[in-house]
């Protein structure tokens, strides 16, 4: 099935997506984050023992999902291409640089428009630091940025990502080598089976319709074109509807429990250096492990840049908290950046700023 | 709805190309635009010059002189 040669088709594909996310949602996963890949890569990281934060440790079958459903189906439609050799270790950068804004703000562009949804209004606070972040990488465009062209590459490099994934599912399945929180959104999550579905799915539907976040901003502001905001306007529609059918829709600032906080300048920054990385890397988190499933080693290697980023972020202490009800004393304990979070992002910021203007296309090339 | 018309879509194989293709054309008053590259051709999310089938050969002078190499050309049903 053709899912991108109409809008109606392209709002389809968001709708089926949305109503993905809001099953997990549903069936057990955190608050405001049935389907967010920075957060889920970070629990995925903590699984393989890359970090030891406790409470975000579980292998999210979701994220496994996503990567074989776009596998198979690019295998499926014949769509799969081995490609790769565009800057892998910039890309590994950018990849962290994704994970790392996105642990400040506490969740991907997917997430943000999860929180949306729900009534968060700091994500819509960020929504601002993404559309600017990818405006900027947009006049990176105009000024001539490339990372340079992907050659065709033997079809085992395409094979890696999706057989890891393959591996972790099956530790997670058959061993108990694997770490799972006890407590925490780690401790959160849908059945199994219903994730793993639910992965696939959306994988394969991402890939057909070539859903992506930040391409979906930098398509308005360079062409015009609203063919893929369309896609995110109908998971959009999808989860606010689900939100409010099943009481989760609160329009406030500080609410404690749906993993947020309010530290308005960081929230803004945060997306702001992920919607800068993202057009950079030519994709958004969801993106780069549809576009790894297909077959490009270089968005695989941005996936491995986002698992070190996440890793990062909590051995270093860089993810912010969310705001929280104290069990005991029933006052509310307002969310956090810690300072080096707040390092970290100006940092990436700045290493962002100077792979947009330091990688140039060389003329006649 | 826009009408789909027959067209000549130009890809490449970076976005700095597809870039360079547009000021190009721009400055010398080559007809056409930027769009999305078209699903039918790729699962990727490029960019792609989209211009009149009439223009092939001023679009061929425009990549030899600017030095821009297409990843191929395409005549292909674009909304206009």
């Amino acid at each position: 099935m053709n899912l991108s040669d109409s809008k109606k088709k392209l709002a389809l594909a968001g709708v089926i997506c949305g109503l993905v996310a809001a099953c997990l949602a549903y069936f057990g996963n955190p608050a405001n984050m049935a389907f967010c890949i920075a957060c889920f890569i970070r629990d995925t990281a903590g699984a393989l023992g890359m970090h030891s934060t406790e409470t975000v440790q579980y292998a999210r079958p979701e994220i496994i999902g996503l990567v074989l459903g776009s596998f198979i189906i690019s295998v499926a439609t014949k769509e799969y291409r081995s490609m790769a050799g565009s800057s892998p270790m910039v890309r590994f950068v950018l990849g962290m640089i994704l994970a790392i804004g996105s642990l400040v703000f506490l969740g991907c562009p997917l997430r943000m428009i999860i929180r949306m949804s729900a009534g968060d209004l700091n994500a819509w606070v960020a929504l601002i630091g993404f559309v600017l972040g990818v405006g900027t990488g947009v006049i990176a465009l105009k000024k001539g940025f490339s990372l340079g062209r992907a050659h065709a590459a033997n079809r085992m490099n395409g094979y890696v990502l999706p057989v890891l994934m393959a591996g972790i599912l099956v530790l997670a399945l058959a061993t108990t080598l694997l770490k799972s929180s006890e407590s925490g959104p780690g401790s959160m999550h849908a059945p199994i089976a219903l994730a793993l579905i639910g992965g696939l799915i959306f994988g394969a539907v991402a890939q057909k319709s070539r859903m992506c976040f930040a391409g979906s901003i930098r398509d308005v502001i360079l062409m015009r074109n609203f063919d893929l905001l369309t896609i995110i306007g109908g998971f959009f529609v999808v989860m606010l509807l689900f939100n409010i059918a099943t009481g989760r829709f609160t329009a406030a600032f500080d609410t404690p429990g749906v993993i947020a906080h309010s530290e308005h300048l960081w929230n803004i920054l945060g997306m702001y250096a992920v919607g800068f990385a993202a057009v950079l890397a030519g994709g958004c988190p969801l993106r780069q492990l549809i576009l790894a499933g297909q077959g490009s080693s270089d968005s695989a290697v941005t996936v491995l840049g986002m698992f070190a980023g996440a890793a990062l972020s909590h051995n270093f202490g860089l993810a912010a908290s969310g705001t929280a009800l104290n069990a005991e004393t029933q006052e509310i304990v307002e969310g956090s950046v810690p300072v080096y979070g707040k390092a970290a992002v100006i940092i990436c910021i700045v290493v962002c700023f100077a792979i947009a203007f330091l990688n140039k296309r060389k003329e006649g090339k | 709805m826009r009408e789909k018309e027959l067209r000549l879509v130009v890809t490449f194989h970076t976005t700095a190309d597809a870039m360079a293709m547009e000021k190009a054309c721009q400055a010398q008053n080559v007809p056409g635009r930027l769009i999305p590259v078209p699903r039918s051709i790729s699962a990727g999310c490029g960019l792609a010059w989209c211009a009149p089938l009439t223009e092939e050969e001023s679009l061929r002078a425009v990549m030899e002189e600017r030095g821009i190499g297409p990843e191929g050309l395409h005549e292909c049903l674009v909304r206009v």
